[in-house]
């Protein structure tokens, strides 16, 4: 019975000691907006969740400065991203122990999956990075009411592969992927296929190859490639993996003669270093281009505060970040005038959110009705005429999710079939 | 590249019945610390040919932990394997961790270096020379360690160990002392062979896990605690992912695992061990 | 004694601790259940299994393809179904694994741990590849509780049903270990021959230890599921094995109690370590070593001083 009770008091110590905690901000002169942030941490995204972090921790800073949100500072609350069961369990804790305002973040889409139904369990109002719900291409959650999404994962590839067929229309007879083995490679590659079809391209794909995420060594994928022969390579790597492959395939020269599309490599633009990283390549840069001649002062600001910081040029993911903390401030002040002034409820934030348009790194961005965000992204071919050690894209081409990313409530095929040309 | 983790894997489990985990965590370490040494060499002045030479080098001295981790397992010698396996795992996460913290989270590589010794054709098709060094690197390290284990006077020692321990301690051989220059020498393999690899890649976060699991399926094939295993243990799963790959590259994964289980099940001791390992 | 008083604590819990920490109980209990089961495969008949993340998985995914797939919400039916599965997959993978013991019997419950890994990976019209299935919330006893949302939904009926099922477990394992069987089971571990020799059937007994290991897993891995709401493969990899294997130590393997109380300071332990610092990892391998060198009995080791063998 001892033990009963020792650990009955400890129990009932230990949420005694948690209470004043979570109780203490209220009291300050002024209480603060609690934002919850997840960002993978380790592992082969690890730099991606660094670079989301990056860009919260901007906007926050920003805010904060300028007198917070309706005059309350934002308080960011950090955990970590991992697995889905994890980060179930860290989700319920923003939103049960540090009752957080909202939760910014999620780049995985098997977490974003496990999220999305939690966030409308716990009517906790959730503004993915870059996971989105999605089930492979179909839409597992079409009604949400808390989580906010991220742009479709085939964006980047769909405005890839419609450049690839601009660009290389009667160039190219035999095609070749090599994408990660998972739903995104899977669903990039079927997607770029899909399109080469609509625009008639008459391409016979000749290889099909996919590497486990995080594979460090292509010798035996690149020698397949060299004997299929591709007029071009469509990849959609996006981490470490991107360089190895395009080393290791300039290490047996085939960068002189095929053409490659890899539609995401611009997040882990530094490493595509000019020496093993050929010229005229189509490469994605997502939602955000560091170098972009048509930026805004805000975006070379960004740059350069981010390059003082980190000594490092920012990727898109610090963009999307960004976008949620901005548009999250943007939905509670309109909310709030339409409440007369009043601090608003999640439910009117939420209202003010769908449809929302601010400016963001890479220019204006804005939430669909439907939750998902809305975005410009910037491709274009690679270039070594810049002052760097690696490549850069010019010309640099802009296309809005309006153009490349499937609207509400229709299948990613169907709506690709149906284009009209 | 596999072949040296696995042959260090295979030497410390020959010798000191230790399933070493984080063997992986040392072909990762290898791997960052090779690519530091080489751009701080290359900063002061090397010429570039010669930076295999830093990379070894770096992978020998990386290769200073080893006694120091040696030391800790030691602790358990006399407990079940099992501990031992565990301990190796709790390395595993804290080198993880040790990693992060000193190299951050993005890729490291090495830029240009990789294609400084050019390409050739051999047979018909184009091969960095760099590829070649490295085969050559590895086949000199098989062959320098066949020497010696077959020739030496550290080798005999070390076999008869692996015979018989107990037999071994009671005929004068300071144990102790040989289980920290085995283990060093199984550490010293990983490092290095980490450290020469990465010209030809880059140094990633979570690469020790990734490389277990392929020396594991390594040594399992060759068989515990033999060396000529883990060599043929090697090319065999190479050659296994490169015709998965060439013919139907949607099984790459699986394949491996299902061959290892074959050879568990129906050659447990491996293709090459003594029956008795 | 303690036990009960363990038991009492944990029911007040929810009514004390705040819907967090009681949402955090929930993982424990399927954590608690399948270690039962692996500290009978370990503790009590001497073989690791360094891949016993299978059998979690497989009861996870059990309950995804008979919830999200068939539609069948009964709970008890999605446990009977995940226990099925599990001994279905046990007997031919343990016959072939409990032919080996110690280092080797490891390996290959490693290999078939990572082999189901890519099974789940690859095959994903089945399985929902990296992206995992859904586990849809069940009904308890035949009664939804359609009234309550599902954080109130899962620390009420489902913490209390996954208590009592906790409470079952732990009841039938103890009745296995003080059974005939147990002591048959103890006798393998401490001197495989010489049980031999006394007539017991060594590989016939760890076959059924590694089944019953089995079952226990499946069924944890159903109950952790729900809670998450999503089986993905990641819970088959080895190192959610590891963790298992760590939960186990920590708590002490062999100690009735052990792995239960492991499985309660693990989730914790994580808990706020993972908030403290984003080197966690570096935490918890520190005192996985060092209860490994130090504290081989775990933290019943400790309590029980020297009472233990």
């Amino acid at each position: 019975m001892v033990t009963t009770r020792r650990n009955f008091l400890k129990l009932v110590g230990a949420a005694a000691a948690t209470a004043p905690l979570r109780a203490a901000p209220a009291f300050a002169q002024s209480p603060s907006v609690r934002i919850g942030v997840l960002a993978i941490k380790a592992g082969v995204a690890a730099p991606v969740g660094e670079s989301g972090l990056r860009g919260v921790q901007w906007a926050t800073d920003r805010i904060n400065a300028a007198g917070g949100i309706l005059g309350r500072k934002i308080e960011l609350v950090i955990e970590e991203e991992s697995n889905p069961k994890d980060t179930v369990e860290r989700f319920r804790k923003l939103a049960l122990q540090h009752k957080v305002d909202v939760i910014s973040g999620g780049i995985s889409t098997a977490v974003g999956l496990a999220l999305g139904p939690v966030a409308e369990e716990l009517k906790t109002l959730w503004l993915s990075w870059d996971a989105t719900t999605q089930k492979g291409v179909e839409e597992a959650m079409p009604k949400v009411q808390y989580a906010f999404r991220s742009t479709d994962n085939e964006a980047e590839a769909v405005m890839a592969s419609i450049l690839a067929a601009r660009r290389f229309k009667g160039k190219i007879a035999t095609v070749a992927g090599i994408n990660n083995d998972y739903s995104y490679g899977r669903d990039t590659w079927a997607t770029f296929l899909a399109i080469m079809k609509k625009y008639d391209m008459n391409v016979t794909a000749v290889s099909e190859l996919w590497p486990k995420l995080g594979t460090t060594d292509f010798t035996s994928h690149v020698a397949t490639l060299q004997q299929a022969k591709p007029d071009l390579i469509f990849c959609s790597f996006w981490s470490g993996d991107a360089p190895i492959l395009l080393k290791q395939a300039h290490a047996v020269g085939m960068t002189g003669t095929t053409k490659f599309v890899m539609t995401t490599a611009g997040g882990v633009h530094e490493s595509l270093k000019k020496a093993f990283t050929p010229e005229g390549m189509i490469l994605g840069y997502n939602c955000m281009y560091f170098e972009n001649p048509n930026a805004s002062a805000l975006l070379k600001q960004f740059v350069r505060e981010h390059h003082e910081k980190y000594k490092e040029w920012p990727n898109y993911e610090s963009d999307h970040a960004y976008f949620t903390i901005v548009a999250y401030k943007a939905a509670v002040e309109k909310a709030a005038k339409a409440a007369g002034g009043k601090w608003p409820t999640p439910e009117q934030v939420i209202g003010a959110l769908e449809g929302i348009e601010v400016e963001s790194l890479s220019g204006s961005r804005r939430y669909r009705e439907d939750h998902i965000m809305e975005a410009t992204f910037f491709q274009g071919l690679s270039t070594h005429k810049n002052k760097f050690d690696f490549v850069t894209i010019d010309p640099v081409e802009a296309m809005s999710t309006k153009q490349i990313q499937k609207p509400t409530g229709v299948g990613l095929y169907d709506w690709i079939n149906g284009w009209k040309l | 590249m596999l072949f040296l983790v696995a042959a260090g894997l295979q030497l410390v489990f020959g010798v000191q019945r230790i399933v070493n985990l984080a063997c992986g965590s040392f072909y990762a370490l290898g791997a960052y610390f090779g690519v530091t040494a080489v751009t701080w060499a290359v900063r002061g002045g090397l010429p570039p040919v010669l930076f295999p030479l830093v990379l070894v080098a770096s992978g020998l001295a990386l290769a200073a932990v080893g006694p120091v981790v040696e030391r800790v397992l030691r602790t358990i010698y006399d407990r079940d394997e099992s501990f031992q396996l565990l301990l190796t795992f709790a390395l595993v996460l804290v080198f993880e961790d040790v990693i992060r913290f000193f190299w951050g989270t993005a890729p490291h590589q090495m830029g240009s270096l990789y294609l400084v010794y050019g390409q050739a054709r051999v047979g018909g098709v184009t091969v960095p020379v760099y590829n070649l060094v490295v085969i050559a690197a590895a086949g000199a390290i098989a062959a320098g360690m066949g020497w010696l284990l077959a020739r030496t006077r550290f080798g005999r020692i070390v076999r008869a160990a692996a015979e018989n321990r107990e037999m071994a301690a009671a005929l004068g051989v300071d144990m102790s002392r040989l289980y920290s220059r085995v283990f060093t020498l199984g550490v010293a393999l990983g490092t290095v062979g980490g450290a020469l690899v990465i010209p030809a890649t880059a140094a990633m976060n979570e690469m020790g896990i990734e490389v277990i699991v392929e020396a594991f399926a390594v040594v399992v094939i060759g068989g515990l605690g033999s060396m000529r295993g883990a060599f043929v243990g090697a090319l065999l799963v190479g050659v296994l992912k490169a015709v998965a790959i060439a013919t139907y590259a949607e099984v790459e994964m699986l394949a491996i695992y299902v061959v290892v289980i074959a050879v568990l099940v129906l050659r447990p001791s491996g293709l090459f061990a003594r029956a008795t390992a | 004694m303690v036990g009960a008083a363990a038991l009492v604590a944990t029911a007040a819990l929810p009514f004390v601790g705040g819907a967090y920490y009681a949402t955090l109980m929930l993982p424990f209990f399927g954590y608690a259940v399948a270690l039962l089961g692996m500290n009978l495969l370990f503790g009590y008949t001497g073989l690791l299994s360094f891949g016993h993340a299978l059998f979690v998985a497989l009861g996870a995914y059990t309950a995804a393809y008979a919830t999200s797939g068939l539609g069948l919400l009964h709970f008890e039916v999605v446990l009977l179904a995940a226990a099925v599965v599990g001994l279905a997959v046990a007997v031919p993978v343990g016959l072939l694994c409990v032919r080996y013991v110690k280092i080797y019997f490891g390996m290959l419950t490693l290999a078939f741990g990572m082999l189901f890994y890519s099974f789940l990976y690859k095959f994903y019209h089945l399985t929902g590849g990296d992206e995992g299935m859904r586990v849809l919330r069940p009904s308890l006893l035949g009664r939804p509780f359609a009234g309550l949302g599902k954080v109130e939904f899962l620390v009420g009926p489902y913490y209390f049903y996954s208590l009592v099922l906790l409470a079952v477990a732990a009841v039938v394992m103890w009745r296995l270990v003080h059974s005939p069987f147990g002591l048959c089971l103890r006798s393998i571990r401490e001197n495989p021959e010489k049980a031999e020799s006394l007539g017991v059937r060594v590989r016939r007994l760890r076959l059924y230890a590694f089944v019953i290991a089995a079952v226990f897993g499946a069924v944890g891995g159903a109950l952790l599921a729900v809670p998450t709401g999503l089986a993905d493969p990641l819970l088959a990899y080895w190192t959610h094995s590891g963790n298992l294997v760590f939960m186990l130590l920590l708590g002490g393997f062999g100690s009735f109690f052990g792995p239960i109380l492991g499985a309660f300071v693990f989730i914790f332990l994580q808990d706020f370590v993972m908030s403290a610092t984003s080197y966690w990892r570096l935490v918890f391998g520190t005192i996985l070593a060092l209860v490994v060198i130090f504290f081989p009995h775990g933290l019943m080791g400790l309590v029980d001083g020297r009472a233990r063998t």
